[in-house]
């Protein structure tokens, strides 16, 4: 399967992107994840409402809405440009941030599955033992989330790769600049012979997707399935 | 000398209100009564693993909850280590690190205990690297008994440690604990339904039923107040005996209780003492004189101190050097003239007293 300086450049964009946006989701991920599966005030609910919307909004929308936020004139855009001279916009930043974005929801979900599992009451000796909260989440519940937790992320990854609708939006569509494998497909299908010339990338795109769900199905906890009491 | 002044009410919903107050001094203290009423949310008002309505808790002087000042010591700096029914180790470390979590968040101040010291005395040697999942359940509670005690607590509350054990295995945990109370003399404060446990244990009982203090006093007294536990099977009085000392007597061994003899059923012999019989208040047959030609063995002699008038029986204490509980009929109770400071004769069968580890 020999690729074309086009697609290897998609394929690397790609990759590039979806891992930036899935270091950059994690923690914000983790912390949501950990609350919603701890929290039973009637804050959650809002939480909730705010974490899961980019999951049923069009992603053409939630791409609109990070244009008008980090574009040059937008609230967050400006005041990177005027602080820290950094246009965002129709970066493979932009299309990292997309992906994050539309990516977050589902590793939330994963993540907060992973730590309902953890029994909030081994927390609790902890706490008695002497480790502070923060101590004590370090220690005990994160270790024993962590293999719910990198599923999520390799879910996440795997949605960020997959990435379309909010990408082109706020990144747009520029060739080895923010060009990624679903772009690539795109543009390419609108050539002449596109159809037949885009197998390789639809195929390798198959190819990334059942790998990531294989590896996160693998690293899904569980139930105690070792545990002989 | 420790000090715990508690203080709480806490309605846990519409039909149960815990309402409890007492101040502690002793070193071994224990909470006694049927399940449900309210002996653990004692223990976790304490620990700070549970919000109440209104509480006052303080010990060695420094208060750790007050909710009418809104002081509320976070559960970490409280120092009062807890050994949960369900142990609750950590299943990602192996047993050493748990053993040692507490240990390495000991605060600078806190002289630690000897690690290695712990590890003998509860036999922990040979399991430092296994997975506590993978270790049996009587060990996973020696593991969970060996962490709090490093976490060098100020008050050890033990929360029925032993009650997902079977029999066997509750009655060397017991000699655990009393290892450990006997070494380090960390005070600490149990909770049980259990009167043999207590009795091995405990000094000073608090009776709780239905969120509610009934009693409190000497194991001996406190446990036997009939209003108190309505003498619900499982909880009329049991008598536990402790014999420090057994001595061969012809082809049987003997232990010694208040200058008395009585005969041990032969397994005595392969025990080191202390041993304690327990055995059942209605295997008691009562005498006033004594009697020669009867089969059973053993004739304690001891003074009546106490007589509990219940519809279905009368129980007797007597004072034989340590307290017996004796069951009888009323109308047996009365053809006798049992009355307090009347001296009784209790023949016990040798064959009727179990042994306790």
């Amino acid at each position: 399967m020999n690729l074309t300086p086009m697609e290897w450049s998609a394929v690397w964009i790609s990759l590039k992107t979806a891992l930036t946006a899935v270091l950059i989701s994690l923690p914000f991920a983790i912390a949501a994840g950990y609350a919603l599966a701890r929290i039973r005030t009637r804050w959650k609910a809002l939480l909730e409402t705010i974490v899961f919307l980019p999951l049923v909004l069009p992603p053409v929308v939630t791409g609109y809405l990070l244009l008008i936020a980090v574009g040059r004139h937008g609230p967050i855009g400006s005041w990177l440009d005027a602080w820290l001279g950094w246009r965002i916009a129709f970066t493979w930043m932009a299309a990292a941030l997309a992906s994050a974005v539309v990516s977050f929801p589902l590793m939330v979900r994963s993540i907060r599955i992973a730590f309902q599992g953890v029994d909030r009451r081994l927390e609790m000796a902890a706490r008695n033992l002497g480790a502070s909260r923060l101590d004590a989440f370090f220690t005990v519940s994160f270790p024993l989330a962590a293999r719910g937790v990198i599923a999520g992320a390799v879910l996440g990854f795997a949605r960020a790769l997959s990435e379309f609708g909010a990408t082109i939006m706020v990144a747009g569509n520029v060739e080895n600049e923010t060009q990624t494998i679903p772009l690539a497909i795109y543009s390419l299908v609108q050539r002449p012979h596109g159809v037949q010339q885009s197998w390789r990338l639809v195929f390798l795109s198959i190819l990334l997707a059942c790998t990531a769900l294989a590896v996160s199905e693998l690293l899904e906890p569980k139930r105690d399935a070792h545990d002989d009491a | 000398m420790t000090t715990l002044k508690f203080q709480c009410r806490h309605s846990a919903s519409a039909s149960f209100q815990l309402d409890v107050e007492f101040e502690c001094s002793s070193p071994a203290a224990a909470l006694f009564g049927p399940s449900g009423g309210g002996k653990t949310t004692i223990l976790e008002t304490i620990a700070g693993l549970r919000a109440v309505d209104c509480a006052h808790v303080e010990l060695n002087g420094r208060v750790l909850t007050d909710t009418t000042q809104g002081v509320f010591i976070p559960l970490h700096r409280r120092r009062t280590g807890m050994v949960f029914q369900d142990h609750r180790l950590f299943p990602h470390l192996s047993v050493e690190q748990n053993l040692r979590y507490g240990l390495r968040r000991l605060s600078g101040d806190v002289k630690p205990l000897d690690f290695d010291r712990v590890v003998s005395v509860l036999d922990l040697r040979p399991l430092l690297r296994r997975n506590p999942r993978r270790i049996s359940g009587g060990e996973r509670q020696r593991t969970a008994l060996g962490r709090a005690l490093l976490s060098n607590p100020e008050l050890l509350l033990l929360d029925e440690p032993l009650s997902a054990l079977d029999e066997t295995l509750k009655d060397r945990i017991l000699s655990y604990i009393e290892r450990v109370i006997g070494e380090w003399s960390i005070p600490m404060l149990l909770v049980s339904h259990s009167q043999a446990e207590i009795r091995r244990l405990a000094q000073w009982v608090y009776v709780i039923e239905e969120g509610r203090l009934l009693g409190e006093g000497a194991p001996e007294d406190a446990l036997t107040q009939p209003g108190a536990l309505g003498w619900k099977d499982a909880l009329a009085p049991v008598n536990v005996l402790r014999i420090d000392r057994i001595e061969p007597a012809g082809d049987l061994f003997a232990g010694v209780v208040g200058g008395q003899r009585l005969l041990l059923p032969p397994e005595a012999a392969m025990r080191p003492a202390p041993v304690y019989v327990r055995f059942s208040p209605s295997s008691i047959l009562l005498s006033r004189h004594d009697v020669q030609d009867v089969s059973a063995r053993n004739h304690l002699r001891g003074v009546v101190r106490k007589i509990i008038e219940l519809p279905e029986a009368c129980f007797l204490s007597i004072d034989a050097g340590q307290i017996i509980w004796a069951e009888v009929t009323h109308q047996a109770c009365r053809d006798l003239g049992v009355e307090p400071g009347v001296e009784l004769v209790c023949l016990i069968k040798t064959h009727s007293l179990k042994l306790i580890d």
